[in-house]
């Protein structure tokens, strides 16, 4: 039984649930403060998207006529509760160790793909014409970046196994562990393709410029999400904020955990997705434009795969034959 | 305080704008963008942000005379905006329609159909005149949570 509360505190409070929602929403606001300052302007406060959450809980939610109602209201809370269960499963570095009992690494994927899928369907539950646009092209995105992302996992679990010995492993705790006692693999040239390969999934997965194509703005109005108003969008909002955390520290896990403990190594852990997520979404977001679903599609099929498969070449070659 | 009280303060500093062109000459829309868009302004900064969907809306921003051909169609918009919503009417045309009055295809004054808030006057108005009013509009909006 202790061990299902020390899983429920996990989902709901640390790492996940709250803590996870309080960073992904500051993320955000900084993200948007410092994007605001790049292009000359004050910008809004850092706590900016936790009012639009608040704002959000006082609107009344409409279903639309055209709109498949339990389809359409269950999508927003798929796609939270998987984010929420997915926080828990990423270990931080020197301060928590996910319980093996809920799932690894392939588990991860799998609840990784569920937001992009619940998109989907609520694009389609809509019945909007802009929410099937939306749609199709999340369709798409997402079967260009799942590609390279398995195989970037694959390489990690790959070259972490190979090292210790033994088949490829999909503990997370144990590759942080491998790294934090021989290196990060950031600094490793056999996984820099890799780490590169999934700097391209960032953005992608999370809707950012330049691949915010399913939810662009100004082309089809958020897509998806053009029929959802009040609480219903805010929990989207949630999940969005859960994935920035997720993806960001399933990085920080894969490539770059700091051999730290305790409150040292959890304050550096948050100024590592900090930075990530400047340099990474908002420096870049605000210096280039939305490429089209085409050369997105042929961008994920042509780089991100290249490098994730040089980087899986590699370890696999050495763990075929060769010492490292 | 109460907290829903304090909810209620924090939820005010977050509205989000939807435009409604009601047969307008554009003049008032390019200010509007013009407000929204440079950087002397910056209306971001009071957390405001235009939102494409007119689900997603707080306040209701609308231009022009509402013109006999756009009536139905601005009156299903304005009824995809989820409470609690503020109507605020830009330029001199919703008030009396402007340079189109005692035409016979407009319907200004247009609060005969919209239960309008807030008037900005001016042909078009200037960005400081549109920050004022929508500021007053926010005053309304916050009662209303």
């Amino acid at each position: 039984m202790a061990n299902s509360y020390a899983i429920l505190i996990a989902v709901l409070l640390f790492p996940g649930g709250l803590f996870a929602l309080a960073l992904g929403l500051t993320l955000k606001g900084a993200d948007r403060r410092v994007a605001a300052r790049l292009q000359g302007r004050v910008g809004p406060p850092l706590t900016q998207p936790f009012f639009d959450i608040v704002k959000l809980g006082f609107k009344r939610t409409m279903v639309p006529d055209t709109a498949s109602e339990t389809v359409f209201l269950a999508a927003p809370l798929v796609g939270t509760a998987s984010m929420l269960l997915a926080v828990a499963l990423i270990p931080i570095a020197g301060v928590y160790n996910p319980d093996p009992q809920i799932g690894n690494l392939l588990v991860l994927l799998y609840l990784l793909a569920i937001p992009g899928v619940a998109l989907m369907i609520a694009g389609s539950a809509s019945g909007s014409p802009y929410g099937a646009i939306g749609f199709s092209r999340e369709m798409a995105l997402m079967l260009a970046y799942e590609g390279p992302i398995v195989l970037v996992v694959i390489a990690v679990a790959l070259r972490t196994g190979l090292a210790e010995g033994h088949f490829p492993t999909f503990s997370l705790a144990e590759i942080v562990h491998y790294q934090q006692a021989h290196g990060a693999f950031v600094l490793d040239p056999v996984m820099w393709p890799a780490a590169a390969a999934f700097a391209f999934f960032y953005p992608a997965n999370l809707g950012i410029v330049p691949f915010d194509i399913p939810e662009a703005e100004t082309e089809v109005l958020e897509g998806p999400l053009l029929e959802y108003s009040g609480p219903a969008l805010a929990l989207f909002k949630i999940m969005s904020a859960l994935k920035a955390v997720v993806v960001l520290s399933l990085g920080v896990a894969l490539f770059m955990p700091l051999p730290l403990t305790g409150g040292v190594g959890l304050a550096a852990w948050v100024g590592q997705q900090l930075v990530l997520v400047l340099i990474g979404v908002t420096a870049v977001r605000v210096s280039r434009g939305r490429m089209r679903i085409d050369q997105a599609f042929v961008f994920f099929l042509k780089w991100p795969l290249l490098l994730s498969a040089a980087s899986l070449a590699v370890a696999a070659y050495y763990t075929a034959g060769g010492a490292l | 305080m109460t907290v829903l009280a304090r909810l209620k303060n924090l939820a005010a500093r977050s509205p989000w704008l939807y435009r409604i062109n009601a047969g307008s000459c554009n003049g008032c829309d390019v200010e509007l963008a013009t407000t929204a868009l440079i950087p002397r302004y910056d209306v971001e900064r009071l957390g405001i942000q235009y939102c494409g969907s007119p689900r997603h809306a707080d306040i209701v921003l609308i231009t022009g005379p509402l013109t006999k051909h756009v009536l139905e169609a601005a009156t299903r918009i304005y009824a995809e905006i989820p409470d609690p919503k503020v109507t605020v009417a830009v330029g001199v045309c919703p008030i009396s329609g402007g340079i189109y009055r005692e035409s016979y295809a407009v319907c200004a004054p247009i609060d005969q159909y919209f239960p309008v808030d807030v008037n900005i006057p001016g042909c078009p108005p200037r960005p400081p005149a549109i920050i004022e009013g929508v500021a007053k509009a926010l005053e309304i909006w916050r009662q209303r949570l």
